[in-house]
């Protein structure tokens, strides 16, 4: 299962619709979630659209919180939408097998109870990423500290699960001019060695979110052929419910 | 994903089920969880409590919980059944929620309770909270999502656990949590379901009873890397009724107990030295102790003149 979560404040200037990056996401098997982040700031009624737009395309989901409830977010945001993603492919498997939508509504609760059995475990077990995107742009300095606690309490909650699961960081605008993207962390299972996940951070001030949302997705791409010339065999089953 | 839809069941409203067609009538909301609301219902004068869920799977895995775990109790001591029925309503709007029905729990939340009835109480209120517990781990199971509001307290102190939404088998990350009791918000360790887990959200739960205003300052005020256990258990040495429990929740902190079986004997030995406080040794006890040491003495002369 694959999960791109982006964390900003406002709106895209710069670049690519976001919108239409989170939906080629998507179609690469990545679920794509945003949060925008408050704090007495105004997204404004066009950068509100956006962020649930980019999260529609990117068949997530989206809510607008302040930083004090982003770690609760964060957490309950990833857990729902790696229900939801395997609700999806039992769904289609439902489908084949017993005809209509294969929605669980259609069955009788007493043969739901056996199909959500399925659905947990494979939640609890099949391998998980989640590759963080975090607006760095000027008004999101304040929020900073709140951001990077946020990312720790979800690499406690990832490592709490049955199944092996990775997390990476990702910042944009990039450090070097036109890079749309900084990696910050590469794929990892453990954030206890790491000191501060961004140490030199320098905020500019545009806001590339489609191009930073294009490069998450390549990066994505890149490390499943890695993986796929490593010959690794997981890959395939999280082929199966991605 | 629950969707964000509002509903609201009213006053008198009959509900029939769509696949089993059992009727119940609305009395009134008893509470709102994470994924649903609670109803107290009414059927042949019958009370009973119905949870309508936002997301068919999210109450589908809870009602799996609950039938595991009456399984397992009517293997043991055959206790009463708390799932009465699954199904489905149907609201004028066209839109369909899942329900459950399962027993009525009558009864108040620790706080009220104790100031109704008083901090002596607690003692055993907590305890009785703790064998709640044990009776979960027994069967491999943790609670989760322990918190005031999902405690109700009886007559006499007796208690129950609402809200099974957070019940998680041994292993597994816990399904659902409230921040300020969980152990991974204070550093002390990561989500997977284990008895300590529980023991940990009691011990703050304990601290939460006599400290509320501090415990809320320490969750405002702290980085969160600085947040630690030790700054729970010195709010647990300033409060009077916690006091005597410190050595207890310290050890409840730092994960010391097995399970809730055992941390519940060890909460008795608490209460028990609280209700016998140290009173002058009598002389007769130190009679008797002079009569041992010279009886011990006497002992050994004989073994080491039998060795000699």
């Amino acid at each position: 299962m694959k999960q791109i979560l982006l964390i900003t404040d406002g709106c895209s200037n710069v670049g690519l619709s976001p919108v239409v990056a989170a939906a080629q996401a998507f179609s690469d098997g990545v679920t794509v979630n945003v949060v925008g982040v408050l704090d007495g700031g105004d997204i404004g009624e066009y950068g509100a659209k956006e962020i649930q737009e980019i999260a529609h395309a990117g068949g997530g989901m989206s809510r607008m919180v302040n930083t004090r409830q982003l770690s609760q977010t964060v957490q309950m945001m990833t857990r729902k939408t790696v229900v939801q993603t395997i609700q999806q492919a039992v769904q289609k498997e439902l489908k084949s097998v017993l005809g209509g939508s294969g929605a669980l509504e259609e069955l009788p609760p007493e043969k739901r109870s056996e199909v959500v059995r399925v659905i947990d475990e494979l939640g609890e077990t099949s391998k998980l990423r989640v590759a963080l995107l975090i607006d760095a742009s000027a008004s999101m300095k304040p929020k900073m500290a709140a951001v990077e606690e946020a990312i720790r309490d979800l690499m406690l909650s990832l490592q709490s699960r049955q199944g092996v699961s990775e997390l990476s960081v990702f910042h944009f605008p990039g450090d070097k001019h036109g890079d749309d993207a900084t990696l910050d962390l590469d794929w990892t299972t453990n954030l206890s060695g790491v000191q501060s996940l961004f140490p030199k951070l320098q905020m500019r001030g545009t806001t590339p979110t489609g191009p930073a949302l294009q490069q998450v997705a390549q990066y994505y791409r890149e490390s499943m052929e890695e993986r796929r010339r490593g010959g690794e065999e997981d890959e395939m089953r999280s082929g199966y419910v991605g | 994903m629950a969707t964000s839809a509002k509903f609201d069941l009213d006053r008198g409203m009959v509900i029939t089920g769509k696949w089993r067609h059992r009727r119940y009538r609305v009395e009134r909301m008893l509470g709102e969880g994470a994924n649903g609301k609670v109803y107290l219902v009414q059927q042949d004068s019958r009370l009973m409590a119905l949870k309508v869920g936002l997301d068919t799977a999210d109450l589908q895995s809870e009602i799996n919980v609950l039938q595991a775990l009456e399984k397992q109790q009517k293997k043991g001591n055959g206790g009463s059944p708390f799932l009465y029925d699954v199904d489905d309503l149907k609201l004028r709007s066209g839109k369909e929620y899942p329900f459950y029905v399962m027993r009525y729990v009558r009864g108040t939340k620790l706080p009220a309770f104790l100031a109704a009835s008083g901090a002596e109480w607690f003692p055993l209120a907590g305890y009785n909270l703790l064998l709640r517990l044990a009776d979960l781990h027994g069967s491999g199971w943790a609670f989760g999502d322990l918190k005031v509001d999902n405690v109700l307290v009886a007559d006499y102190g007796r208690v129950e656990l609402v809200d099974y939404g957070g019940v998680t088998a041994f292993g597994k990350s816990i399904r659902q949590f409230t921040e300020i009791y969980d152990r991974g918000y204070w550093n002390a360790g990561i989500r997977t379901s284990d008895a300590p887990y529980d023991l940990f959200s009691f011990a703050v739960l304990c601290v939460q009873l006599f400290e509320e205003k501090e415990l809320y300052r320490l969750t405002a005020g702290t980085l969160p890397q600085n947040r630690g256990t030790a700054e729970l258990l010195r709010l647990a040495q300033q409060s009077q009724q916690l006091k005597p429990f410190s050595g207890w929740l310290a050890r409840a902190f730092a994960g010391g107990f097995r399970d809730a079986a055992e941390a519940a004997d060890a909460w008795n030995v608490v209460i028990h030295r609280i209700g016998r406080p140290s009173k002058p040794v009598p002389w007769w006890t130190k009679a008797l102790f002079l009569l041992s040491a010279a009886g011990l003495a006497a002992s050994a002369f004989w073994l080491a003149g039998g060795f000699g």
